[in-house]
């Protein structure tokens, strides 16, 4: 299933983060965690460019997107390739969204619209034995075209 | 707060140091969401208050109660605009609230009218938050709309109604069960999503039935699918179905394989990696199987995108383990991943080649990795160590260089997790491989010297202490183990003392010196410490001169204790000092189950990191332990048999019971492994009533109630019965689950003083002449047919009637008789009109049996069988055949 979709800004900030199915107590480690990940390894990284990396049995694939740095976590089904359609989802209904690649400001001005995009874009749907794949669901018309002209991780 | 605290310069138009949610507050939010009360609403105003009860949200803030119900009774106020931007955001706050069942009613009229609105955005979102607040009653309700929705020509409106599907069919399988019909028809939609979402419901819809999977899976492999999201999906219930079919005997083709071989050529990536790993994952996969599939994955190694490399890397680090020759292609693409800027890459790359090298190239190898170590983090060295490991226990020849990186990295900083891995890993080597002993002793007797962790120094010490005495000159060690003594914490100096005391004991010609050690000890300013040294030196014996220890003492000293420590530790808090001394016997054996509260706070776990659950005990090993630590059954003698749990109650009933027949030589007994489901509920006192009324020689003596079964947490009550010796008694048992139940607070875990006796019918439980009989096979049947000789032969014929093919009849007759068929005779090749399967079981009392029988077709379903038995008690080949005539 999906653990966790997380916005940061470039100082490791939060922006916004949805855990799923993470205990409370565990979510302060996941959060220094990845931050520290994006830390490290994504000064000078391209935007949309994406990284991945495993923790235990959970993987990790995030990238960053102007100011902002993205992170979804996933276990089991949701290995780095299903994360990456994931993540490119997400970052491309964001770029919709803000209408070119978002500075910390313009993300948070356009916080609302972020976040009834993700909503509709994406949440948990229960998948063979109980784990959850991706809701590639989507409202926004244009985002939809994406995800269907984009399925292939072509422009990855 | 996510930006620095900078008052805003109209002078700056600087808008990256200017955040729209600079000093906001809760309690300011909340005032303003009383704009939602306005006649006049303000579509505008409105949406950004809720984007600020979002932000406040995502920001970890919490409402109470009162203050979300107040939210979201006024939330409900904005359904009267029709401004479509607000409408889409109240969809949102309205899930992000969550509200309780009693709220829930204000809004369903309203969404209920969305549902069947002209506008697809209201349609597709209202479902969503419908299915997300509601309960089964009003589901019945709108089931209609749902089932049209699934079918809705706006792809937007159908995925949103497919996916609620997924998520109700946890909650009401029954209704969502209802709508396969329309789901069918959406998997065949043209819209990608569509597609992949139905396949997704339907498969879940109809996945406890086999056969509707394989159809399924057949239908769409024909290559109706076009998203290739389904297609994965399409691939992963494929590779379920090759697992759960058998191969084609006769060609040795694998069902739908070459479906999986033709999406290694699809033009999407995932789905090639997909069928790529899929392939990798068969079982008993063939070198011809994996040829394909590899080569793709060599291709992705070498992908300019790192999710593909580290995709490729890993499948190709699984196949390692079970195939390292497949991979072995693919080093010198590997070889360069070592110096991959991602470290999750290099360190897969560097464990997989550690799997497929060979021995000439493990030196190369150590001195690539021993550069990498210096700049990887702790938990990849973790990895790094186990597969060391591993390569040293394939290579023992290889020992001494890789036990000397183990030593060179064990100097090296790191924390507790790494350096444990280490120690442990030459712990292994150490017992594994008797050349790399005493070196890896020294090296573990350096680490001591400087080692900042308790834990691992008195692990070590226990360690040696063990080891040491069996080197061939167990008096080096001393000098490390003493130096503890000296030099560290009070934990690890007690730990010291008691492995000199060890060596003492061991090694008669070190005695008199580890007494002059021991009696420094005396003086230690730790009372735990001191008392060990004077344990030690009283009871050790010979007062230092150079005499065998007593091996009662040895034992008493260093011997294991057989009793659970969480039991022992009860026990000794319990005991009262005043009374009579301490008596070990007296400590329970049997492990108890969880508190609720222990409980409540592991079951959180699983959904993170943590690891599944023990089971319960299924060996026979398990078993006759659990058993001897009951004081009422130690008389019964040695355990004959266990058989597997017959379980009691279907599935999903609020309490579950299985039960597990121990057969003894004149006793039975029933463990009745109970599970309590729910979660307000405490059971205590719980015992089964065994109706024995239908099985005549059958006596209860003994009945163990379970004292307390909490929620989710496994107890067992046993009851016992005597029968004639040595007789194979059957008959049948009915079962009542009697108990006192008592409520349970679920908010705080504690439950009420006063409970209510119950009972609870369980299903009636046999005693068959199968459970007198242990599977034992035999490597050759003629040899042992012949050796067993024909003095107690019998031989006789039996018809079996009107059967449905003959393998139906073999299966019944194993089955009955209980017995291990030999030479995979229990297989009956299609349409063969004749079949011999040979048999062999050892019956109680521990008899050897084998037995030979002759299936033929007489007429066209009649089947008739030729029965010969040979044992070595007469009695028993009669035994079964009555078994057989009876059954």
């Amino acid at each position: 299933m999906i653990l966790a979709v997380l916005f940061a800004n470039s100082e490791g900030n939060i922006l916004v983060e949805r855990f799923n199915g993470v205990p409370a107590e565990e979510r302060l480690h996941w959060r220094s965690f990845l931050v520290k990940l994006g830390a490290d390894n994504l000064k000078g990284v391209k935007n949309e460019e994406l990284l991945v990396a495993s923790h235990k049995s959970v993987y990790i694939v995030y990238t960053v997107l102007g100011d902002v740095s993205v992170y979804v976590v996933g276990k089991d089904e949701y290995d780095e390739l299903a994360l990456a359609e994931v993540i490119f989802v997400i970052t491309s209904a964001v770029k919709d969204v803000c209408g070119k690649l978002p500075t910390e400001r313009l993300f948070l001005d356009k916080y609302g619209r972020i976040c009834l995009t993700l909503d509709e874009i994406i949440w948990k749907i229960f998948f063979s034995s109980g784990l959850e794949l991706m809701e590639l669901l989507d409202g926004h018309c244009d985002i939809l075209a994406l995800i269907g002209y984009h399925c292939d991780l072509r422009s990855v | 707060m996510a930006q620095p605290l900078v008052k805003k310069d109209d002078d700056r138009d600087d808008e990256v140091d200017y955040s729209p949610f600079l000093g906001i507050e809760k309690g300011a939010v909340l005032q303003e969401a009383r704009v939602f009360n306005d006649p006049q609403l303000d579509p505008r105003r409105c949406s950004q208050v809720i984007t600020k009860l979002l932000y406040l949200l995502n920001q970890g803030e919490t409402f109470t109660k009162v203050e979300a119900t107040e939210v979201f009774f006024a939330v409900t106020k904005l359904f009267q605009s029709r401004d479509m931007g607000l409408r889409r955001m109240v969809y949102v706050i309205i899930k992000e609230l969550s509200p309780s069942a009693d709220e829930v009613i204000i809004v369903t009229s309203s969404l209920m009218k969305d549902m069947t609105s002209k506008t697809d955005m209201y349609r597709a979102n209202a479902i969503r938050v419908l299915c997300r607040i509601t309960d089964g009653t009003l589901l019945t309700q709108i089931e209609r709309y749902l089932k049209q929705a699934i079918v809705d020509k706006n792809p937007v409106v159908a995925s949103a109604a497919l996916v609620s599907g997924i998520h109700l069919l946890q909650t009401n399988p029954e209704i969502v069960k209802r709508w396969s019909n329309e789901v069918q028809e959406a998997v065949q939609s043209r819209a990608a999503l569509v597609q992949f979402h139905a396949l997704a419901l339907l498969h879940q819809i109809r996945q406890n039935d086999r056969l509707a999977v394989n159809k399924l899976v057949s239908s769409l492999t024909r290559g109706s699918v076009r998203s290739p999201l389904a297609q994965c999906l399409l691939i992963r219930y494929t590779s379920q179905v090759i697992r759960e079919s058998t191969n084609d005997t006769q060609t040795g083709d694998r069902p739908f394989y070459d479906f999986l071989e033709g999406c290694l050529r699809h033009k999407a990536e995932m789905v090639i990696f997909e069928a790529a790993r899929a392939i990798t994952e068969l079982n008993g996969v063939t070198s011809r199987e994996l040829t394909p599939a590899i080569t793709v994955l060599q291709l992705f190694l070498s992908s300019s995108k790192p999710v593909l490399r580290f995709a490729a890397v890993r499948t190709l680090n699984k196949v390692a383990m079970s195939h390292p020759t497949a991979v072995t292609n693919c080093n010198i693409d590997m070889e360069s991943l070592i110096s991959d800027q991602n470290r999750s890459i290099a360190t897969l790359a560097i464990t997989t080649l550690l799997k497929t090298g060979n021995e000439s190239s493990v030196d190369r190898l150590m001195k690539q990795i021993t550069n990498f170590m210096s700049d990887i983090a702790d938990e990849f060295k973790i990895v790094v160590v186990d597969a060391i490991r591993s390569l040293c226990l394939k290579f023992p020849l290889k020992h001494r260089s890789l036990m000397n990186f183990l030593s060179n990295i064990l100097r090296e900083e790191g924390g507790f997790e790494y350096k444990k891995a280490i120690v442990d890993s030459i712990v292994i080597l150490i017992r594994d491989i008797p050349e790399a002993k005493e070196s890896g002793l020294l090296h573990l007797c350096e680490f001591i010297e400087d080692c900042e962790f308790t834990y691992l120094s008195t692990q070590i010490l226990h360690f040696l202490g063990i080891e040491g005495p069996k080197t061939s000159d167990p008096s080096k060690y001393i000098r490390y183990i003493y130096n503890r003594v000296h030099l560290e914490n009070a934990t690890v100096r007690a730990g010291a003392v008691s492995t000199l005391a060890k060596f003492g004991a061991m090694v008669d010609g070190l005695k008199p010196r580890i007494f002059v050690l021991l009696r420094r000890c005396l003086f230690d300013n730790d009372d735990e410490v001191r008392d060990r040294a004077t344990l030690y030196l009283n009871t050790l014996g010979g007062d230092g001169a150079v005499v065998e220890t007593d091996e009662g003492v040895k034992e008493f000293l260093f011997g294991s204790l057989d009793v659970p420590l969480v039991n022992l530790e009860n026990s000794l808090k319990n005991y009262d000092p005043s009374e009579k001394a301490f008596d070990i016997n007296s400590v329970p054996k049997d492990v108890k189950t969880q508190p609720l509260a222990e409980k409540k706070a592991t079951s959180k776990k699983p959904t993170g990191l943590g690891a599944p659950p023990p089971g319960p005990p299924s060996t026979v090993d398990a078993y006759e332990k659990l058993l001897s630590s009951i004081p009422e059954f130690t008389s019964f003698g040695k355990l004959f048999k266990s058989s597997a749990p017959v379980e009691l109650t279907e599935a999903e009933t609020e309490y579950a019971v299985n039960v597990v027949k121990h057969i003894f030589d004149g006793h039975v007994v029933f463990q009745y492994n109970c599970t309590n489901t729910i979660p307000e509920q405490l059971l205590e006192n719980v015992t089964v009533i065994v109706d024995a009324s239908e099985a005549e020689e059958f006596a209860e003596v003994a009945s163990k109630p379970l004292r307390q079964l909490p929620y989710d947490s496994p107890g067992q009550t046993f009851v016992a019965f005597e029968k004639p010796e040595g007789v194979s008694a059957v008959g049948k048992f009915s079962n009542m689950l009697r108990f006192i139940v008592k409520e349970v607070d679920p908010s705080t875990g504690e439950a009420e003083d006063d409970g209510v006796e119950d009972e609870y019918q369980l299903e009636d439980l046999e005693l068959v002449a199968a459970d007198y009989m242990l599977k034992v096979g035999v490597s050759n049947f003629r040899n042992a047919w012949e050796s067993m000789g024909v003095d107690f032969e019998r031989v006789d014929e039996y018809g079996l009637g009107p059967r449905d093919s003959l393998a139906e009849a073999v299966n019944a007759v194993i089955n009955l008789l209980g017995m291990q068929p030999c030479e995979g005779t229990e297989v009956v090749p299609p349409n063969s009109r004749s079949h011999t399967c040979l048999l062999s079981g050892v019956y109680l009392g521990n008899v050897k049996v084998l037995v030979r029988l002759q299936f033929g077709l007489d007429g066209p379903k009649d089947v008739a069988m030729k029965l010969a038995v040979r044992s070595e008690d007469e009695t028993v080949s009669d035994t079964i055949h009555e078994i057989v005539a009876s059954g």
